[in-house]
Protein backbone atom coordinates (compact mmCIF):
# COMPACT_ATOMS: atom_id res chain seq x y z
CA UNK A 1 0.00 0.00 0.00
CA UNK A 2 2.70 2.46 0.99
CA UNK A 3 3.29 4.83 -1.87
CA UNK A 4 4.48 8.03 -0.22
CA UNK A 5 7.85 9.20 -1.53
CA UNK A 6 10.35 11.16 0.55
CA UNK A 7 13.88 12.34 -0.08
CA UNK A 8 16.21 12.51 2.92
CA UNK A 9 19.80 13.74 3.08
CA UNK A 10 21.57 11.67 5.74
CA UNK A 11 24.25 12.95 8.15
CA UNK A 12 27.00 11.98 5.77
CA UNK A 13 25.41 14.06 3.03
CA UNK A 14 24.13 11.15 0.92
CA UNK A 15 20.72 11.58 -0.62
CA UNK A 16 18.34 8.72 0.10
CA UNK A 17 15.25 8.36 -2.10
CA UNK A 18 12.51 6.41 -0.37
CA UNK A 19 9.43 5.30 -2.28
CA UNK A 20 7.46 3.10 0.04
CA UNK A 21 6.26 5.40 2.79
CA UNK A 22 2.99 4.13 4.24
CA UNK A 23 0.17 6.36 5.37
CA UNK A 24 0.02 6.35 9.17
CA UNK A 25 3.64 5.42 9.84
CA UNK A 26 5.93 8.10 11.19
CA UNK A 27 8.74 9.62 9.20
CA UNK A 28 11.13 8.28 11.86
CA UNK A 29 9.85 4.72 11.39
CA UNK A 30 10.21 5.02 7.64
CA UNK A 31 13.75 6.36 7.96
CA UNK A 32 14.70 3.58 10.39
CA UNK A 33 13.29 0.98 8.02
CA UNK A 34 15.72 2.25 5.43
CA UNK A 35 18.60 2.69 7.89
CA UNK A 36 18.96 6.35 7.09
CA UNK A 37 22.19 7.38 8.81
CA UNK A 38 21.75 9.80 11.70
CA UNK A 39 18.17 8.88 12.55
CA UNK A 40 18.92 7.01 15.75
CA UNK A 41 15.58 7.28 17.54
CA UNK A 42 16.87 6.23 20.93
CA UNK A 43 13.52 6.66 22.65
CA UNK A 44 11.60 4.69 20.07
CA UNK A 45 9.35 7.58 19.10
CA UNK A 46 8.31 8.83 22.53
CA UNK A 47 9.33 12.42 21.77
CA UNK A 48 11.92 12.35 24.51
CA UNK A 49 15.38 11.99 22.97
CA UNK A 50 15.73 14.31 19.95
CA UNK A 51 17.87 11.76 18.09
CA UNK A 52 15.38 11.68 15.20
CA UNK A 53 15.84 15.37 14.48
CA UNK A 54 15.70 16.69 10.92
CA UNK A 55 15.41 19.93 9.01
CA UNK A 56 12.38 20.10 6.75
CA UNK A 57 12.99 21.68 3.35
CA UNK A 58 11.59 25.21 3.50
CA UNK A 59 9.12 24.51 0.68
CA UNK A 60 7.62 21.66 2.72
CA UNK A 61 7.62 23.31 6.09
CA UNK A 62 4.02 24.54 5.93
CA UNK A 63 2.68 21.16 4.81
CA UNK A 64 4.47 19.39 7.64
CA UNK A 65 3.34 21.90 10.23
CA UNK A 66 4.83 23.16 13.49
CA UNK A 67 5.82 21.19 16.59
CA UNK A 68 3.35 20.77 19.43
CA UNK A 69 4.38 21.99 22.92
CA UNK A 70 5.98 18.71 24.00
CA UNK A 71 8.10 18.55 20.86
CA UNK A 72 8.84 22.26 21.19
CA UNK A 73 10.31 21.66 24.66
CA UNK A 74 12.50 18.91 23.30
CA UNK A 75 13.74 21.02 20.38
CA UNK A 76 14.46 23.86 22.77
CA UNK A 77 17.03 21.66 24.48
CA UNK A 78 19.02 21.10 21.29
CA UNK A 79 19.26 24.81 20.58
CA UNK A 80 22.84 24.46 19.36
CA UNK A 81 21.72 22.51 16.29
CA UNK A 82 18.17 23.77 15.94
CA UNK A 83 17.01 25.59 12.81
CA UNK A 84 13.70 27.29 11.95
CA UNK A 85 12.32 24.19 10.19
CA UNK A 86 13.56 21.67 12.76
CA UNK A 87 11.21 18.79 13.54
CA UNK A 88 11.43 15.46 15.33
CA UNK A 89 10.64 12.88 12.70
CA UNK A 90 8.87 10.59 15.17
CA UNK A 91 6.22 13.28 15.53
CA UNK A 92 5.45 13.48 11.81
CA UNK A 93 2.84 11.00 10.64
CA UNK A 94 2.89 10.36 6.90
CA UNK A 95 -0.14 11.10 4.76
CA UNK A 96 -0.62 11.58 1.03
CA UNK A 97 -0.19 15.35 1.41
CA UNK A 98 3.44 14.72 2.28
CA UNK A 99 4.20 12.77 -0.91
CA UNK A 100 7.43 14.25 -2.29
CA UNK A 101 8.65 15.56 1.10
CA UNK A 102 12.27 16.69 1.28
CA UNK A 103 14.30 16.91 4.50
CA UNK A 104 17.82 16.77 5.84
CA UNK A 105 18.94 14.80 8.89
CA UNK A 106 20.33 17.06 11.64
CA UNK A 107 23.79 16.36 13.06
CA UNK A 108 24.03 14.04 16.06
CA UNK A 109 23.54 15.50 19.52
CA UNK B 1 32.92 28.42 52.09
CA UNK B 2 36.21 26.58 52.16
CA UNK B 3 35.04 22.99 52.42
CA UNK B 4 36.31 21.17 49.36
CA UNK B 5 33.38 19.25 48.14
CA UNK B 6 32.01 17.51 45.22
CA UNK B 7 28.61 19.04 44.75
CA UNK B 8 27.36 21.84 42.58
CA UNK B 9 29.58 24.85 42.13
CA UNK B 10 33.02 23.71 43.08
CA UNK B 11 34.64 23.92 39.70
CA UNK B 12 38.12 23.01 40.87
CA UNK B 13 36.90 19.46 41.40
CA UNK B 14 36.09 19.03 37.74
CA UNK B 15 39.44 20.28 36.54
CA UNK B 16 42.67 18.35 36.63
CA UNK B 17 45.03 19.22 39.45
CA UNK B 18 48.82 19.66 39.34
CA UNK B 19 50.58 17.25 36.98
CA UNK B 20 52.28 15.12 39.63
CA UNK B 21 49.20 14.84 41.77
CA UNK B 22 47.08 13.72 38.82
CA UNK B 23 49.60 11.09 37.85
CA UNK B 24 49.58 9.81 41.40
CA UNK B 25 45.78 9.72 41.45
CA UNK B 26 45.59 7.76 38.24
CA UNK B 27 48.33 5.47 39.50
CA UNK B 28 46.95 4.83 42.97
CA UNK B 29 43.30 5.73 43.28
CA UNK B 30 40.44 3.27 42.91
CA UNK B 31 36.69 3.79 42.90
CA UNK B 32 36.57 1.28 45.74
CA UNK B 33 38.35 3.74 48.01
CA UNK B 34 35.63 5.36 50.18
CA UNK B 35 37.27 8.78 49.92
CA UNK B 36 37.46 8.67 46.12
CA UNK B 37 33.99 7.15 46.08
CA UNK B 38 32.55 10.13 47.88
CA UNK B 39 34.39 12.78 45.87
CA UNK B 40 35.40 11.26 42.59
CA UNK B 41 35.54 14.33 40.36
CA UNK B 42 39.23 15.07 40.73
CA UNK B 43 40.00 11.43 39.95
CA UNK B 44 37.73 11.60 36.90
CA UNK B 45 39.42 14.75 35.65
CA UNK B 46 42.85 13.19 36.07
CA UNK B 47 41.76 10.12 34.10
CA UNK B 48 40.23 12.18 31.31
CA UNK B 49 43.51 13.96 30.91
CA UNK B 50 46.06 11.19 31.43
CA UNK B 51 44.37 7.84 30.91
CA UNK B 52 40.82 8.14 29.54
CA UNK B 53 40.19 4.39 29.50
CA UNK B 54 41.79 3.56 32.81
CA UNK B 55 42.21 0.10 34.29
CA UNK B 56 41.12 0.13 37.92
CA UNK B 57 42.90 -2.93 39.27
CA UNK B 58 41.04 -3.11 42.59
CA UNK B 59 37.71 -3.08 40.75
CA UNK B 60 39.04 -5.14 37.85
CA UNK B 61 37.27 -2.81 35.43
CA UNK B 62 38.21 -0.28 32.80
CA UNK B 63 36.83 3.13 33.70
CA UNK B 64 35.62 5.00 30.61
CA UNK B 65 35.77 8.68 31.47
CA UNK B 66 35.39 10.67 28.24
CA UNK B 67 32.13 11.67 26.59
CA UNK B 68 33.33 10.63 23.14
CA UNK B 69 34.35 7.14 24.25
CA UNK B 70 31.14 6.61 26.21
CA UNK B 71 29.22 7.57 23.08
CA UNK B 72 31.25 5.09 21.00
CA UNK B 73 30.41 2.32 23.47
CA UNK B 74 26.71 3.18 23.57
CA UNK B 75 26.45 3.26 19.80
CA UNK B 76 27.94 -0.22 19.37
CA UNK B 77 25.89 -2.54 21.58
CA UNK B 78 27.24 -5.69 19.96
CA UNK B 79 30.93 -5.03 20.61
CA UNK B 80 30.17 -3.59 24.05
CA UNK B 81 27.70 -6.02 25.51
CA UNK B 82 25.26 -5.21 28.29
CA UNK B 83 24.34 -8.85 28.54
CA UNK B 84 27.87 -10.00 29.34
CA UNK B 85 28.70 -6.92 31.42
CA UNK B 86 25.61 -7.22 33.55
CA UNK B 87 25.51 -10.91 34.14
CA UNK B 88 29.14 -11.01 35.23
CA UNK B 89 28.33 -8.44 37.89
CA UNK B 90 25.16 -10.22 39.04
CA UNK B 91 25.63 -11.51 42.56
CA UNK B 92 29.35 -11.51 41.96
CA UNK B 93 30.96 -14.53 43.57
CA UNK B 94 27.73 -16.27 44.57
CA UNK B 95 25.83 -16.49 41.31
CA UNK B 96 24.96 -20.17 41.51
CA UNK B 97 23.79 -20.19 45.08
CA UNK B 98 21.82 -17.01 44.45
CA UNK B 99 20.01 -18.49 41.46
CA UNK B 100 19.27 -21.68 43.32
CA UNK B 101 17.56 -19.78 46.14
CA UNK B 102 15.42 -17.85 43.67
CA UNK B 103 14.36 -21.05 41.93
CA UNK B 104 13.43 -22.74 45.17
CA UNK B 105 11.74 -19.90 46.99
CA UNK B 106 11.10 -17.06 44.58
CA UNK B 107 8.99 -18.72 41.90
CA UNK B 108 11.97 -18.96 39.55
CA UNK B 109 15.21 -17.36 38.47
CA UNK B 110 14.29 -14.70 35.94
CA UNK B 111 17.35 -13.22 34.26
CA UNK B 112 16.86 -9.58 33.34
CA UNK B 113 15.47 -9.69 29.81
CA UNK B 114 16.22 -6.03 29.20
CA UNK B 115 19.88 -6.45 30.17
CA UNK B 116 20.57 -8.08 26.84
CA UNK B 117 21.97 -7.32 23.41
CA UNK B 118 20.31 -6.82 20.03
CA UNK B 119 18.54 -8.45 18.30
CA UNK B 120 16.95 -10.08 21.37
CA UNK B 121 17.01 -6.74 23.20
CA UNK B 122 15.28 -4.98 20.30
CA UNK B 123 12.25 -7.23 20.57
CA UNK B 124 12.00 -7.06 24.37
CA UNK B 125 12.56 -3.32 24.42
CA UNK B 126 9.78 -2.72 21.91
CA UNK B 127 7.36 -4.78 23.97
CA UNK B 128 8.44 -2.96 27.11
CA UNK B 129 7.90 0.42 25.49
CA UNK B 130 4.23 -0.44 25.20
CA UNK B 131 4.00 0.28 28.94
CA UNK B 132 5.00 3.87 28.23
CA UNK B 133 2.17 4.66 25.86
CA UNK B 134 1.68 8.24 24.80
CA UNK B 135 -1.50 8.73 26.74
CA UNK B 136 -0.03 7.30 29.92
CA UNK B 137 2.85 9.77 29.75
CA UNK B 138 0.40 12.58 29.07
CA UNK B 139 -1.64 11.59 32.10
CA UNK B 140 1.35 11.73 34.32
CA UNK B 141 1.47 15.36 35.26
CA UNK B 142 -1.80 15.79 37.17
CA UNK B 143 -1.42 12.44 38.87
CA UNK B 144 2.13 13.18 39.94
CA UNK B 145 1.04 16.59 41.16
CA UNK B 146 -1.57 14.98 43.36
CA UNK B 147 0.99 12.61 44.85
CA UNK B 148 3.58 15.34 45.50
CA UNK B 149 0.96 17.67 46.96
CA UNK B 150 -0.20 14.98 49.34
CA UNK B 151 3.30 14.15 50.48
CA UNK B 152 4.34 17.79 51.00
CA UNK B 153 1.16 18.43 52.98
CA UNK B 154 2.06 15.58 55.33
CA UNK B 155 5.54 17.00 55.87
CA UNK B 156 4.65 20.70 56.02
CA UNK B 157 3.91 21.04 59.73
CA UNK B 158 7.04 19.25 60.82
CA UNK B 159 9.49 21.90 59.64
CA UNK B 160 12.11 19.19 59.13
CA UNK B 161 12.50 16.03 57.10
CA UNK B 162 14.96 13.48 55.89
CA UNK B 163 14.94 14.37 52.21
CA UNK B 164 15.88 10.82 51.26
CA UNK B 165 13.59 8.69 53.42
CA UNK B 166 10.70 11.09 54.04
CA UNK B 167 10.55 12.75 50.66
CA UNK B 168 12.48 11.29 47.71
CA UNK B 169 11.94 7.59 48.31
CA UNK B 170 8.25 7.68 49.30
CA UNK B 171 7.52 9.95 46.38
CA UNK B 172 9.08 7.75 43.71
CA UNK B 173 7.61 4.66 45.29
CA UNK B 174 4.10 6.09 45.36
CA UNK B 175 4.34 7.08 41.74
CA UNK B 176 5.75 3.85 40.42
CA UNK B 177 3.13 1.93 42.42
CA UNK B 178 0.45 4.02 40.85
CA UNK B 179 1.89 3.56 37.36
CA UNK B 180 2.27 -0.17 37.74
CA UNK B 181 -1.12 -0.49 39.41
CA UNK B 182 0.27 -1.85 42.66
CA UNK B 183 -1.21 -1.52 46.06
CA UNK B 184 0.44 1.29 47.87
CA UNK B 185 0.44 -0.54 51.16
CA UNK B 186 3.58 -2.36 50.03
CA UNK B 187 5.64 0.84 50.26
CA UNK B 188 7.85 -0.31 53.10
CA UNK B 189 8.64 -3.56 51.41
CA UNK B 190 9.53 -1.82 48.13
CA UNK B 191 12.36 0.10 49.73
CA UNK B 192 13.84 -3.19 50.97
CA UNK B 193 13.24 -4.95 47.67
CA UNK B 194 14.90 -2.12 45.79
CA UNK B 195 18.01 -2.29 47.91
CA UNK B 196 18.18 -6.04 47.45
CA UNK B 197 17.86 -5.91 43.67
CA UNK B 198 20.27 -3.01 43.17
CA UNK B 199 22.80 -4.68 45.42
CA UNK B 200 23.13 -7.41 42.80
CA UNK B 201 24.41 -4.94 40.23
CA UNK B 202 26.80 -2.60 41.91
CA UNK B 203 27.60 -3.66 45.38
CA UNK B 204 30.38 -5.68 46.80
CA UNK B 205 28.15 -7.84 49.01
CA UNK B 206 29.40 -10.64 51.22
CA UNK B 207 27.65 -14.00 51.43
CA UNK B 208 25.63 -13.10 54.50
CA UNK B 209 24.27 -10.02 52.74
CA UNK B 210 23.62 -11.95 49.55
CA UNK B 211 21.43 -14.40 51.50
CA UNK B 212 19.44 -11.56 53.03
CA UNK B 213 18.98 -9.93 49.64
CA UNK B 214 17.99 -13.18 47.99
CA UNK B 215 15.21 -13.65 50.56
CA UNK B 216 13.93 -10.17 49.74
CA UNK B 217 13.98 -10.83 46.02
CA UNK B 218 12.05 -14.07 46.54
CA UNK B 219 9.35 -12.16 48.39
CA UNK B 220 9.26 -9.51 45.67
CA UNK B 221 8.89 -12.07 42.90
CA UNK B 222 6.12 -13.97 44.65
CA UNK B 223 4.25 -10.71 45.10
CA UNK B 224 4.67 -9.65 41.47
CA UNK B 225 3.72 -13.03 40.09
CA UNK B 226 0.43 -12.93 42.01
CA UNK B 227 -0.33 -9.47 40.61
CA UNK B 228 0.52 -10.58 37.09
CA UNK B 229 -1.87 -13.52 37.35
CA UNK B 230 -4.63 -11.10 38.34
CA UNK B 231 -3.92 -8.82 35.37
CA UNK B 232 -3.70 -11.71 32.97
CA UNK B 233 -7.31 -12.50 33.74
CA UNK B 234 -8.49 -8.96 34.26
CA UNK B 235 -6.49 -6.28 32.43
CA UNK B 236 -6.58 -2.74 33.76
CA UNK B 237 -5.19 0.64 32.80
CA UNK B 238 -1.72 0.10 34.27
CA UNK B 239 1.80 -0.94 33.31
CA UNK B 240 1.56 -4.49 34.61
CA UNK B 241 -1.41 -5.09 32.35
CA UNK B 242 0.48 -3.50 29.45
CA UNK B 243 3.48 -5.78 29.93
CA UNK B 244 1.45 -8.92 30.48
CA UNK B 245 -0.62 -8.25 27.37
CA UNK B 246 2.09 -6.59 25.25
CA UNK B 247 2.09 -7.72 21.63
CA UNK B 248 4.07 -6.68 18.57
CA UNK B 249 3.03 -8.34 15.33
CA UNK B 250 2.16 -12.02 15.03
CA UNK B 251 3.76 -15.38 15.61
CA UNK B 252 6.84 -16.43 17.52
CA UNK B 253 8.33 -13.76 19.75
CA UNK B 254 5.40 -11.38 19.31
CA UNK B 255 4.54 -11.59 23.00
CA UNK B 256 6.70 -11.80 26.11
CA UNK B 257 7.28 -15.11 27.84
CA UNK B 258 6.23 -15.31 31.46
CA UNK B 259 9.88 -15.25 32.60
CA UNK B 260 10.56 -12.16 30.52
CA UNK B 261 7.48 -10.39 31.81
CA UNK B 262 8.38 -11.02 35.47
CA UNK B 263 11.87 -9.68 34.89
CA UNK B 264 10.60 -6.56 33.12
CA UNK B 265 8.05 -5.68 35.76
CA UNK B 266 10.70 -6.22 38.40
CA UNK B 267 13.00 -3.91 36.43
CA UNK B 268 10.35 -1.22 36.10
CA UNK B 269 9.59 -1.35 39.79
CA UNK B 270 13.25 -1.14 40.80
CA UNK B 271 15.13 0.70 38.04
CA UNK B 272 13.02 3.78 38.44
CA UNK B 273 13.17 4.01 42.21
CA UNK B 274 16.70 4.34 43.36
CA UNK B 275 17.58 6.49 40.35
CA UNK B 276 14.69 8.94 40.55
CA UNK B 277 14.87 9.08 44.34
CA UNK B 278 18.55 9.93 44.02
CA UNK B 279 17.75 12.74 41.60
CA UNK B 280 15.17 14.13 44.03
CA UNK B 281 17.59 13.93 46.96
CA UNK B 282 20.17 15.74 44.84
CA UNK B 283 17.55 18.38 44.16
CA UNK B 284 17.04 19.02 47.86
CA UNK B 285 20.78 19.03 48.50
CA UNK B 286 21.38 21.62 45.85
CA UNK B 287 18.53 23.81 47.12
CA UNK B 288 19.97 23.61 50.62
CA UNK B 289 23.55 24.37 49.64
CA UNK B 290 23.30 26.62 46.58
CA UNK B 291 21.13 29.66 47.28
CA UNK B 292 21.65 30.89 43.72
CA UNK B 293 20.22 27.68 42.28
CA UNK B 294 17.31 27.80 44.72
CA UNK B 295 16.62 31.32 43.50
CA UNK B 296 16.86 30.21 39.88
CA UNK B 297 14.32 27.51 40.53
CA UNK B 298 11.96 29.88 42.30
CA UNK B 299 12.10 32.21 39.31
CA UNK B 300 11.48 29.34 36.87
CA UNK B 301 8.65 27.56 38.66
CA UNK B 302 5.88 28.95 36.48
CA UNK B 303 7.66 28.55 33.16
CA UNK B 304 7.53 25.09 31.65
CA UNK B 305 10.43 25.66 29.30
CA UNK B 306 12.68 26.79 32.13
CA UNK B 307 11.54 23.94 34.34
CA UNK B 308 12.46 21.39 31.67
CA UNK B 309 15.88 22.95 31.41
CA UNK B 310 16.26 23.05 35.17
CA UNK B 311 15.64 19.31 35.35
CA UNK B 312 18.11 18.51 32.56
CA UNK B 313 20.82 20.63 34.16
CA UNK B 314 20.20 19.03 37.54
CA UNK B 315 20.63 15.61 35.95
CA UNK B 316 23.76 16.74 34.14
CA UNK B 317 25.47 18.30 37.12
CA UNK B 318 24.72 15.42 39.48
CA UNK B 319 23.90 12.23 37.56
CA UNK B 320 22.11 9.70 39.78
CA UNK B 321 23.66 6.73 38.02
CA UNK B 322 27.39 6.67 38.60
CA UNK B 323 28.16 4.14 35.97
CA UNK B 324 26.83 1.07 34.24
CA UNK B 325 28.83 -1.72 32.80
CA UNK B 326 29.60 -3.31 29.48
CA UNK B 327 31.82 -6.19 28.42
CA UNK B 328 33.76 -6.36 25.17
CA UNK B 329 32.85 -9.26 22.91
CA UNK B 330 36.05 -8.93 20.89
CA UNK B 331 39.35 -7.18 20.93
CA UNK B 332 38.70 -3.51 20.23
CA UNK B 333 40.33 -0.12 20.45
CA UNK B 334 38.75 2.50 22.66
CA UNK B 335 40.11 5.95 23.42
CA UNK B 336 43.55 4.97 22.15
CA UNK B 337 43.75 1.79 24.21
CA UNK B 338 43.51 -1.79 22.97
CA UNK B 339 41.00 -3.72 25.03
CA UNK B 340 41.03 -7.51 25.06
CA UNK B 341 37.89 -9.56 24.57
CA UNK B 342 36.04 -9.90 27.86
CA UNK B 343 37.21 -6.55 29.23
CA UNK B 344 34.77 -5.22 31.78
CA UNK B 345 33.99 -1.51 31.38
CA UNK B 346 32.32 1.02 33.62
CA UNK B 347 30.86 4.06 31.86
CA UNK B 348 31.37 7.08 34.09
CA UNK B 349 28.47 9.36 33.25
CA UNK B 350 29.45 12.01 35.80
CA UNK B 351 32.83 12.31 34.18
CA UNK B 352 31.42 12.77 30.67
CA UNK B 353 29.01 15.39 31.98
CA UNK B 354 31.95 17.31 33.42
CA UNK B 355 33.96 17.64 30.24
CA UNK B 356 34.73 21.34 29.90
CA UNK B 357 35.15 21.11 26.12
CA UNK B 358 31.48 20.10 25.84
CA UNK B 359 30.01 21.82 28.88
CA UNK B 360 32.03 24.99 29.56
CA UNK B 361 32.46 25.62 33.29
CA UNK B 362 30.94 22.25 34.00
CA UNK B 363 30.44 22.78 37.73
CA UNK B 364 28.34 25.86 37.08
CA UNK B 365 24.59 25.24 37.18
CA UNK B 366 23.65 26.83 33.87
CA UNK B 367 20.12 26.27 32.62
CA UNK B 368 20.79 28.10 29.37
CA UNK B 369 23.32 25.66 27.95
CA UNK B 370 22.58 25.36 24.25
CA UNK B 371 23.50 21.68 24.18
CA UNK B 372 21.86 20.81 27.48
CA UNK B 373 20.59 17.44 26.20
CA UNK B 374 24.09 16.23 25.50
CA UNK B 375 24.51 14.96 29.04
CA UNK B 376 24.64 11.18 29.33
CA UNK B 377 22.81 10.76 32.63
CA UNK B 378 20.17 8.60 30.93
CA UNK B 379 22.75 6.62 28.98
CA UNK B 380 22.39 6.50 25.23
CA UNK B 381 21.97 4.27 22.22
CA UNK B 382 19.63 1.30 22.29
CA UNK B 383 19.77 1.05 26.08
CA UNK B 384 18.88 4.65 26.77
CA UNK B 385 16.64 4.90 29.80
CA UNK B 386 13.15 3.75 28.90
CA UNK B 387 11.65 5.59 31.88
CA UNK B 388 13.12 8.99 31.10
CA UNK B 389 9.85 10.78 30.41
CA UNK B 390 8.42 9.57 33.70
CA UNK B 391 11.62 10.49 35.55
CA UNK B 392 11.77 13.97 34.05
CA UNK B 393 8.15 14.63 34.87
CA UNK B 394 8.54 13.47 38.47
CA UNK B 395 11.54 15.70 39.04
CA UNK B 396 9.90 18.66 37.36
CA UNK B 397 6.69 18.46 39.33
CA UNK B 398 8.50 17.79 42.61
CA UNK B 399 10.88 20.72 42.09
CA UNK B 400 8.07 23.08 41.18
CA UNK B 401 5.81 22.20 44.08
CA UNK B 402 8.65 21.99 46.57
CA UNK B 403 9.89 25.48 45.85
CA UNK B 404 6.39 26.90 45.90
CA UNK B 405 5.53 25.40 49.22
CA UNK B 406 8.81 25.25 51.18
CA UNK B 407 11.25 28.08 51.77
CA UNK B 408 14.66 28.33 53.31
CA UNK B 409 15.61 24.68 53.01
CA UNK B 410 18.78 24.09 55.06
CA UNK B 411 21.00 21.17 55.90
CA UNK B 412 20.55 19.89 59.43
CA UNK B 413 23.94 18.15 59.42
CA UNK B 414 27.36 19.28 58.25
CA UNK B 415 27.85 18.72 54.58
CA UNK B 416 30.97 16.60 55.10
CA UNK B 417 28.88 14.20 57.16
CA UNK B 418 26.57 13.21 54.33
CA UNK B 419 27.00 9.48 53.82
CA UNK B 420 26.75 7.77 50.45
CA UNK B 421 25.56 4.24 49.83
CA UNK B 422 28.43 1.86 49.16
CA UNK B 423 27.46 0.93 45.63
CA UNK B 424 29.26 1.50 42.38
CA UNK B 425 26.04 1.70 40.36
CA UNK B 426 24.37 4.77 41.81
CA UNK B 427 25.71 7.68 43.74
CA UNK B 428 23.05 7.99 46.39
CA UNK B 429 22.96 9.58 49.80
CA UNK B 430 21.86 7.37 52.66
CA UNK B 431 20.14 10.19 54.46
CA UNK B 432 19.76 13.96 54.13
CA UNK B 433 18.24 15.72 57.14
CA UNK B 434 17.04 19.25 56.33
CA UNK B 435 14.91 21.94 57.93
CA UNK B 436 12.57 24.32 56.12
CA UNK B 437 9.94 26.97 56.61
CA UNK B 438 6.71 27.41 54.67
CA UNK B 439 5.87 30.02 52.07
CA UNK B 440 2.66 31.80 52.90
C1 LIG C 1 16.39 10.25 37.07
C2 LIG C 1 16.00 9.02 36.97
C3 LIG C 1 16.67 7.99 36.10
C4 LIG C 1 17.97 7.91 35.66
C5 LIG C 1 19.11 8.87 35.93
C6 LIG C 1 18.07 6.71 34.85
C7 LIG C 1 19.23 6.32 34.21
C8 LIG C 1 19.33 5.26 33.33
C9 LIG C 1 20.50 4.92 32.56
C10 LIG C 1 21.84 5.65 32.64
C11 LIG C 1 20.20 3.85 31.79
C12 LIG C 1 21.10 3.21 30.73
C13 LIG C 1 21.57 1.86 31.08
C14 LIG C 1 22.68 1.38 30.18
O1 LIG C 1 23.08 2.08 29.23
O2 LIG C 1 23.18 0.30 30.44
C15 LIG C 1 18.83 3.49 32.10
C16 LIG C 1 18.16 2.42 31.56
C17 LIG C 1 16.92 1.99 32.00
N1 LIG C 1 16.05 2.68 32.83
FE1 LIG C 1 16.43 4.42 33.74
N2 LIG C 1 16.86 6.08 34.82
C18 LIG C 1 15.97 6.82 35.56
C19 LIG C 1 14.63 6.55 35.77
C20 LIG C 1 13.98 5.43 35.31
C21 LIG C 1 12.58 5.13 35.52
C22 LIG C 1 11.59 6.04 36.23
C23 LIG C 1 12.35 3.89 34.96
C24 LIG C 1 11.11 3.06 34.87
C25 LIG C 1 9.96 3.33 35.34
C26 LIG C 1 13.61 3.44 34.38
C27 LIG C 1 13.79 2.25 33.73
C28 LIG C 1 14.92 1.91 33.01
C29 LIG C 1 15.07 0.67 32.28
C30 LIG C 1 14.07 -0.47 32.22
C31 LIG C 1 16.33 0.72 31.63
C32 LIG C 1 16.96 -0.34 30.71
C33 LIG C 1 16.71 0.05 29.29
C34 LIG C 1 17.42 -0.82 28.27
O3 LIG C 1 18.46 -1.42 28.58
O4 LIG C 1 16.92 -0.90 27.15
N3 LIG C 1 14.57 4.40 34.61
N4 LIG C 1 18.32 4.36 33.03
S1 LIG D 1 12.62 9.05 18.49
FE1 LIG D 1 13.11 10.00 20.36
S2 LIG D 1 12.34 11.99 20.02
FE2 LIG D 1 11.87 11.01 18.19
Amino acid sequence: MGEICVTLTDIEGSVVEIEDGAEGETLMELARRHDVKGIIAECGGACSCATCHLYIDAAWSAAVGTPDPVEEDMLDMVEDIRRPTSRLSCQITLHPGLDGLIAEVAPEL
Amino acid sequence: MTIVRDAANDDTQARPGPEGEDARLVEEATLLDPVVHKQPRRFYAAMRKLDPVHYDAALDMYLVSRWEDIQTVQRDPLTFSVNKGYHTQQAKGFAEEFQQILREKGGGYFPDAIMSDPPYHTRVRKLMESAFTAHRVKDLEPRIEAVVDGLLAELADKGAMDAVTDFAQPLTIRIICEQLGLDWSIKDRIARWSTAVTAQIGRMQDREEMLGHAAQICELQRYLIAKMREREADPREDMISDIVHARDGEGEGSVLTFEEAVSLIRALLIAGNETTATALSNLVLILATEPAVAEMLRASADDDRLMNRFVEELLRIEPPVRGLSRMTTKEVELGGRMLPEGAHLLLLYASANDEPEIFPEPRRFDMERKNIMKHVSFGGGVHKCVGLALARMEIKVAARLLVRKFADVRLAIAEEDIAYLPTVATRSMESLPVTFTLND
